[in-house]
């Protein structure tokens, strides 16, 4: 899956991309699958087993294709916060 | 009326015990300042935002409305609930540009994407707006509580309206959003557990899973099972337009902020976990638990179905889930049960208490009343509010009955003419706070117009909720976009600012341009493509 790229950068996980877009995709339709897949697995119908099966392996390639995304975004931005977070007390004491 | 046994009223006083307790350790870490008054040190890690997501949102009223959209619709009433799905975009969009915007609240986070009067403007509103919103959902889940104990023990709805808010007040005001946290995450798993243990037994009560499957086809009402059993494109009960409205309004809503009523205290939870990747999980992961919660609540609902088919009045069976654990759990497991709903009860009562006390404290007091006062006064502030917000709690508790229209109109509001504006301010830097201003005003009057004159003087037909939407959004943008471009952009200092902290995602390009002109951001050709 040479397609989905899972090694960035700060300054390249800052844009929005096909992984971004990605997730949008799949997550929505994780919450779908995850909730009809629930109620149907209680009633014992096969299908219900197979729709909830399918949302946990659409969660788990989500959390595959965006968690190295996430990741680089946080660690870049931490470092950032403690200039950002003083700027922000700047303006609620109309000091900016 | 049900009769508890001692070790009912053991399991009920013991927890309460237990959750007071643990909130009030917090006291020493809540009173060091306001970012931990209100945001627990902007330090959690995803799993404790995420257990008060979903606690926040199981309230006492909230099996209620599940029991009335499943007992009258089957398994395709679920799509009532799935309101909440806005998250699912919302974790990898919104919250990941507002986690970074650093905001306290939302009020806030508007001047910092706006500038100007138009932006004090907006914070103002909003703040506002939300304290009376917090005081005003406060009154309305005590009074759930208070009929709940009334249906239980006979006390007067009063009672209980008072007596766990004030419970649960004692751990608020003692360690603010550290105590709501904290106890949210042992009351989200009690509750969860017991949800579970209840729906379980009311399943296997009603026949067990084959059962209820058995009885259903044998009352002709298999259709029941269906989540897709339509009535029609737009006629009947369950049209496949409203479906399809409804889908839009939750799943692309999560590209903006303040698109539903839940991203306020979604907003609070996401500033409190310690990493933007924190953030995401935790709002993805509790709302993932609402999906799935609501499921085992729809089963178990349809047990009480086939047991009681025939239920016509509302109230009646909106009782459904409560009544599976006060009528058929053993002696001993209904205090469990109750200690579970007042679980589910104060974690909703602290979250309003602590998120409307932050925007009374962070955006009116200390914005625009006293902007150089200390960190200790402001947490003195919150407490203070927190205990405004209770005391007015109980005020709009008592006048419910005459204002629950208003709610529901008042909500309806935000569903409405507002949800593209909302998703404008975070995607299209052209959009101003003039614009998103306008929207508001005029989603007020035209929400009358549509919902309520035109049809009284018969000038427009009552017509159905997901027309209304549409009509709305179409007539609002006829006044905020040309407002939007009559007025001038927002000044480029604050959005190229803006723009390097939170890099918004959608249509940024001449912001974009100049922070890469000014060396702020990264040239994007050596980056991956995508976006503006």
């Amino acid at each position: 899956m040479s397609w989905i790229r899972r090694r960035w950068t700060a300054a390249e996980a800052d844009f929005w991309t096909k992984e971004d877009y990605l997730t949008f995709i799949i997550s929505p339709l994780v919450y779908v699958l995850l909730m009809i897949g629930t109620a149907l697995s209680l009633f014992l119908l096969w299908y219900g087993f197979f729709l909830l099966g399918t949302g946990v392996i659409l969660m788990l390639v989500m959390l595959w294709i965006i968690d190295p995304k996430l990741k680089a975004v946080s660690e870049d931005y931490e470092a950032k916060q403690k200039h950002y977070l003083e700027d922000l007390e700047k303006i609620a004491r109309w000091e900016d | 009326m049900v009769h508890f046994a001692f070790l009912d009223w053991f399991w009920v006083i013991a927890f309460i015990l237990l959750m007071t307790v643990c909130g009030v350790l917090f006291y020493k870490l809540g009173k060091r300042s306001m970012a931990d008054f209100f945001l627990a040190g902007r330090g959690l890690p995803w799993w404790l935002p995420a257990t008060s997501v979903y606690a926040t949102h199981t309230a006492t009223d909230t099996p209620i409305w599940v029991s009335g959209v499943v007992y009258q619709h089957g398994l395709r009433g679920l799509w009532y609930t799935f309101f909440s799905a806005w998250c699912a975009i919302s974790a990898f969009a919104s919250t990941r540009i507002f986690r970074r915007s650093l905001a306290y609240t939302q009020a806030e986070w508007q001047t910092l994407r706006f500038s100007g009067l138009g932006a004090e403007l907006l914070r103002g509103w909003i703040a506002g707006w939300q304290v009376f919103m917090n005081m005003f959902i406060l009154g309305w889940v005590g009074m759930a509580m208070g009929k709940l104990c009334n249906y239980l023990f006979g006390w007067p709805q009063w009672v209980a309206l008072v007596l766990f808010s004030t419970i649960c007040a004692v751990y608020v005001l003692a360690a603010g959003y550290w105590g709501v946290v904290m106890s949210d995450f042992q009351q989200g798993v009690i509750a969860f557990l017991v949800i579970v243990i209840v729906s379980l037994w009311g399943i296997g009560v009603a026949g067990g899973p084959h059962g209820i499957v058995a009885k259903l086809s044998d009352m002709g009402q298999s259709w029941r099972l269906n989540p897709f059993a339509f009535s029609g494109l737009t006629g009947g009960d369950f049209p496949l337009v409203w479906f399809l409205t409804m889908l839009v309004i939750a799943v692309i809503g999560g590209f903006g902020m303040g698109t539903a009523i839940d991203w306020y205290p979604e907003a609070q939870r996401i500033q409190s976990a310690k990493t933007v990747r924190d953030a995401s999980y935790s709002i993805w992961s509790g709302t993932a638990l609402i999906v799935t919660r609501n499921s085992i609540w729809a089963v178990a609902i349809l047990g009480f179905f086939v047991l009681f088919p025939n239920i016509q009045e509302t109230a009646q069976y909106e009782m459904a889930w409560y009544r599976i654990g006060f009528e058929y759990l053993p002696a001993g497991m209904v205090g469990l049960f109750f200690a579970a709903i007042v679980a589910i009860h104060l974690s909703t009562i602290s979250a309003h208490l602590n998120l409307g006390a932050s925007y009374a404290t962070r955006d009116l007091y200390h914005h625009y009343f006293k902007p150089k006062a200390t960190e200790k006064e402001l947490v003195w502030v919150g407490r203070i509010s927190t205990f405004i917000l209770l005391i007015g709690s109980f005020i709009y508790g008592s006048m419910i009955k005459e204002i629950t229209q208003w709610l529901i109109f008042a909500l309806w509001i935000m569903a409405a003419g507002i949800w593209l504006p909302s998703i404008l301010q975070v995607v299209w830097w052209r959009f101003n706070s003039w614009g998103y201003l306008s929207s508001w005003v005029a989603n007020l009057g035209l929400s009358w117009l549509v919902v309520w004159i035109l049809p009284e003087f018969h000038l427009l037909p009552v017509l159905p909720d997901y027309l209304q939407f549409w009509i709305m959004m179409v007539l609002g943008g006829l006044v905020y976009l040309p407002i939007t471009f009559l007025t001038k952009p927002e000044d480029m200092d604050r959005l190229v600012k803006y723009y390097v902290m939170s890099r918004p995602l959608g249509w940024w390009k001449p912001v974009r341009l100049e922070a890469e002109r000014r060396g702020l951001v990264a040239l994007r050709a050596g980056a991956a493509k995508g976006g503006d």
